[in-house]
């Protein structure tokens, strides 16, 4: 295993307070470090320094950074990456705060990745020690982790292929224009645990982010999610629904800046060898919203 | 407390002090294309054909450039009239999706063009409360 997860997502807000009482105080992200127009966080399950990074400006993606289980892996992933075409240029630690030596490189989708190995250890909010099974006093919906993120691309084939020789990923479930063997890739769900994705592609335009996800227990917490966002006055997208793909249970949110979120529970258990799911456009509603079983206007022109 | 009155149709809607256009829209029953309501996806666009408004929240121009700033473009969720404004949709109608929220904004726009009436003839000018 090269890259073990989405270490961080690094996005921009337009109102710094607004957002810091969003990701704090709905979703119950913890701050770590907050230095000039950027604050970081983590949530309580993760060992990090910070899985989330808002930077005040605008709207949208800065980056992903993607942690790998090795320091040879960078390297490893660098050639890789030049073999596919990208330019790829080293970055320092402290280029982003408690983060190590690593890459950066624009992938063929216009977004902006960093590998890195390592990250200063904060620790869980339980610890390691005889560990309670989640903090007595967690605020709002108290997400334990990010999860995954889907983007739009306007080749999400190509970010398939990309993501399959670069990052070593998958695909757990497609949307294909047909069940031919030359058909075109609307959509992909990428992975290379058994986490069911952790980054999807979208045909869309480029650089795009669709949104960064927070993962949950199961559909109770998933609804309860929902309650605190109608207390919260957090736009709610869409649900609490399933998604045909993947299986997961969901809430697609706004952010006080219009980013999209997610909280996520479910999907099944993905392996290299089991057969891929694959979506053709006459089930494309159920697959994403199976409730529903009908895309609504937004899902494909919301973006940040 | 302004009005939105929407081109070409001639609806008018009441608006509460501080509220944007489309949260007065939607409170009132009707309904057009909308993305986020938090100013980030710049789907809720619309013209506006007279009248002023401010921004609520900053805006990113990416969402707002620079020269939508004085071409009319109204960024619908964050927008806040300050006086009456007119506006027009782009490439769609508004929908009257609920009759009975249409009903209520009437009256309630009804009542406060009553109460700035009688402000008027009684000569004494309205109070912010």
């Amino acid at each position: 295993m090269a890259v073990m997860r989405l270490g961080y997502a690094h996005v921009r807000v337009t109102d710094m307070a607004e957002a810091k009482d969003h990701y704090a105080n709905t979703l119950g992200l913890y701050e770590t470090l907050s230095e000039g127009n950027k604050a970081y966080y983590k949530a309580w399950d993760e060992w990090d320094h910070h899985s989330v990074v808002l930077e005040e400006g605008g709207v949208g993606l800065v980056k992903y950074g993607w942690k790998v289980q090795y320091s040879s892996d960078i390297d490893e992933i660098e050639k890789k990456a030049q073999a596919f075409g990208v330019t790829v240029e080293r970055m320092s630690k402290g280029d982003n705060p408690e983060i190590g030596d690593g890459i950066r490189f624009t992938t063929p989708s216009d977004h902006v990745f960093e590998v890195y190995h390592a990250a200063t250890l904060v620790g869980t909010e339980v610890g390691t020690h005889n560990p309670d099974a989640f903090p007595r006093h967690l605020v709002g919906v108290g997400v334990p982790a990010l999860d995954h993120s889907l983007i739009t691309a306007e080749d999400p084939g190509l970010m398939d292929r990309f993501l399959g020789d670069v990052f070593g990923f998958y695909a757990t479930e497609r949307v294909q224009t047909s069940l031919d063997d030359d058909a075109d890739i609307i959509a992909t769900w990428m992975t290379n645990s058994t986490q069911i994705h952790q980054l999807a592609v979208l045909a869309g335009p480029q650089g795009k982010l669709h949104h960064f996800a927070f993962r949950l227990g199961d559909w109770t917490e998933v609804g309860r999610a929902a309650d605190l966002f109608s207390m919260d006055d957090v736009p709610i997208d869409v649900g609490p629904t399933r998604h045909g793909i993947t299986r997961g249970q969901t809430v697609y949110f706004f952010d006080p800046s219009g980013n999209r979120n997610e909280v996520f529970a479910g999907g099944y258990l993905a392996y290299p060898d089991r057969p891929m799911h694959v979506w053709t456009p006459d089930a494309l509603g159920k697959g994403v919203f199976y409730h529903a079983r009908e895309l609504n206007d937004a899902f494909t022109s919301v973006l940040t | 407390m302004p009005t939105v009155t929407i081109h070409p149709t001639g609806e008018v809607i009441h608006l509460e002090p501080g509220e944007t256009v489309l949260s007065g829209l939607y409170k009132a029953g009707y309904a057009y294309t909308v993305g986020c309501r938090r100013g980030g996806c710049a789907i809720c666009k619309v013209d506006c054909r007279s009248g002023e408004f401010s921004y609520n929240h900053p805006v990113a121009d990416t969402v707002i450039t620079e020269s939508e700033l004085d071409d009319g473009t109204c960024l619908s969720c964050r927008a806040v009239p300050e006086t009456d404004v007119s506006i027009e949709l782009r490439g769609e109608n508004v929908r009257l999706v609920n009759r009975f929220l249409h009903t209520i904004n009437d009256k309630a726009r009804q009542r406060a063009e009553a109460l700035a009436a009688a402000a008027v003839t009684s000569g004494t000018t309205h109070k912010e409360q």
